[in-house]
């Protein structure tokens, strides 16, 4: 692992100096003139500023480096200084940051706008499709496929699944399909099914669901269609 | 005394599903208390075949993960007195649950029901696993022919390596014309290749897809050939000897007209 003793970086303005902080100030001057050795002739002529971290430098060590890094790669060294700013994080630190926001038991209020998940094809029997907001299908659900928003449904197809809406509490999501004949219906903690009696087939109806008072109401979202 | 029944068949599509439907319709009809369970993970069906799939709200893995109760998942049909359905999920796979949780789950359901049937998902992968893991009878469905009854075989064989003695064989969609022609395995062809005890043997019955599609099983038509034949079924698994069906297809004038007044033991 001897590769690892320093690493170069490069920012904006100039370059990072790497280094860890269990090497001694020799092995440290060592490895850099050695690096620089093969990849100095790069920054000839340039002018540029050179931070370090990782280790702590005093002002002759800072010297002496700075020294040696002008002398390797013949580029004007503004200022050589020690970073203060904090590291960048790691991906992994990035993921975990993303998740921050999210909090429990406040559920998806933004039902006129907000994030909004896309879903192209049919979401066919076994596949279920969910969204921490907003869902849209475009294509069919059909029986035994489950479509779960924490905001609002909509389906660009027929609508032959299950369907949950406002899944996180909200009473205030509808669900909208071009045709709704879902096997079950749920917007927040309300269920319902459709009645047990065969309705002939209207082809596309547009269909909008909602609650009022704890009860499902469907209604076509067109005038024509009333 | 309550039983747990596992009904397989290794291969797919010969009937189980619907075996376990009608025979759980069956037995509640008869008065026992029963429960349907769908082991079936991922690829659901008994609930569809009771027309019950739109009451779905908890399923067998929220159980056994313990995100309800039991009794919360449990469908109860309504057009039957004492018939209870667990369903399964669809958006999950076998692997979300494992033997022990089965094990545990029958027990459970042992102490409130007569009859728990297992309806047992195609293969011997983890599934059948799953699905033998509480039992304590199994049968075996088949229909006639040569892989089917291969599957059978091996179904048997790994019954036996689980511990699950002298399972039982019901032989679905029989075709006596076929036969008599010997374009099909007869009955006596199947056990003795199979060589265990025969539950009974359903007819090929086009009334079978019509009551499936409907979400009504065919055990309370009384008009239908696989109808009786189940009701037969049910008899022999609650210990009563009943005489097996006889599909003679070219009954006489006579035969029919006693068999419509009811005069004819089948």
């Amino acid at each position: 692992m001897e590769e690892n003793i320093i690493n170069f970086k490069a920012t904006v303005n100039g370059l990072i100096l790497i280094m860890r902080e269990e090497d001694d100030f020799d092995t440290v001057y060592e490895h850099i003139s050695k690096k620089l050795e093969s990849s100095g002739r790069f920054f000839k002529g340039a002018s540029m500023s050179v931070k370090y971290r990782g280790r702590k430098l005093d002002a002759e060590q800072e010297k002496m480096v700075s020294e040696l890094i002008s002398k390797k790669t013949n580029a004007e060294i503004k200022n050589f200084e020690e970073d203060t700013s904090a590291p960048e994080p790691t991906a992994e630190e990035t993921e975990k940051v993303v998740e921050k926001p999210r909090m429990k038991r406040v559920f998806f209020k933004d039902l006129e706008e907000g994030v909004t998940k896309f879903h192209k094809g049919t979401v066919r029997s076994g596949k279920l499709v969910s969204s921490e907001g907003n869902l849209v299908v475009i294509g069919d659900v059909n029986p035994g496929g489950e479509v779960v928003a924490t905001g609002n449904v909509i389906v660009m197809g027929s609508l032959r699944g299950m369907v949950h809406a406002g899944a996180d509490g909200n009473k205030d999501a509808i669900i909208a399909a071009l045709c709704l004949q879902p096997v079950q219906l749920r917007i927040a903690d309300v269920i319902t099914r459709p009645p047990d009696t065969k309705e002939t087939s209207k082809g596309l109806v547009p269909e909008m669901a909602f609650v009022r008072d704890d009860l499902v109401y469907i209604e076509s979202f067109l005038p024509q269609y009333k | 005394m309550s039983e747990v029944l596992v009904i397989t068949s290794g291969k797919g599509g010969v009937g189980k599903t619907t075996t376990t439907a009608n025979l759980g319709t069956g037995l509640a009809l008869a008065g026992c208390k029963v429960v349907l369970v769908d082991t079936d993970i991922g690829l659901r069906n008994l609930d569809v075949v009771m027309g019950l799939e739109n009451r779905i709200v908890y399923d067998l893995v929220d159980v056994v993960e313990g995100s309800c109760r039991v009794k919360q998942a449990l469908i109860k049909d309504k057009r039957y007195e004492g018939l209870y359905l667990l369903p399964a999920a669809q958006t999950r796979d076998k692997s979300a649950v494992n033997p022990q949780q089965m094990m545990k789950l029958c027990q459970e359901l042992k102490e409130e029901f007569d009859y728990i049937l297992i309806d047992c998902p195609a293969g011997i992968e983890q599934g059948f696993k799953n699905a033998i893991a509480g039992a304590d009878r199994a049968i075996v469905v088949t229909t006639p022919e040569v892989s089917a009854v291969r599957d059978a075989d091996r179904i048997i064989g790994l019954l036996e390596a689980n511990e699950l003695r002298n399972p039982k064989l019901l032989i679905n969609r029989l075709r006596m014309d076929m036969v008599k022609r010997g374009d099909m395995m007869s009955i006596d062809d199947i056990i003795d290749i199979l060589a265990i005890g025969l539950i009974g043997v359903v007819p090929d019955d086009e009334k079978i897809v019509v009551s499936t599609n409907r979400g009504e099983p065919a055990i309370t038509d009384d008009k239908a050939l696989a109808g009786q034949a189940y009701r037969n079924i049910v008899r022999r698994i609650r210990g009563e000897e009943v005489p097996f069906l006889n599909f003679n297809e070219d009954q006489g004038f006579v035969d029919k007209l006693k068999k419509i007044f009811g005069l004819k033991a089948n």
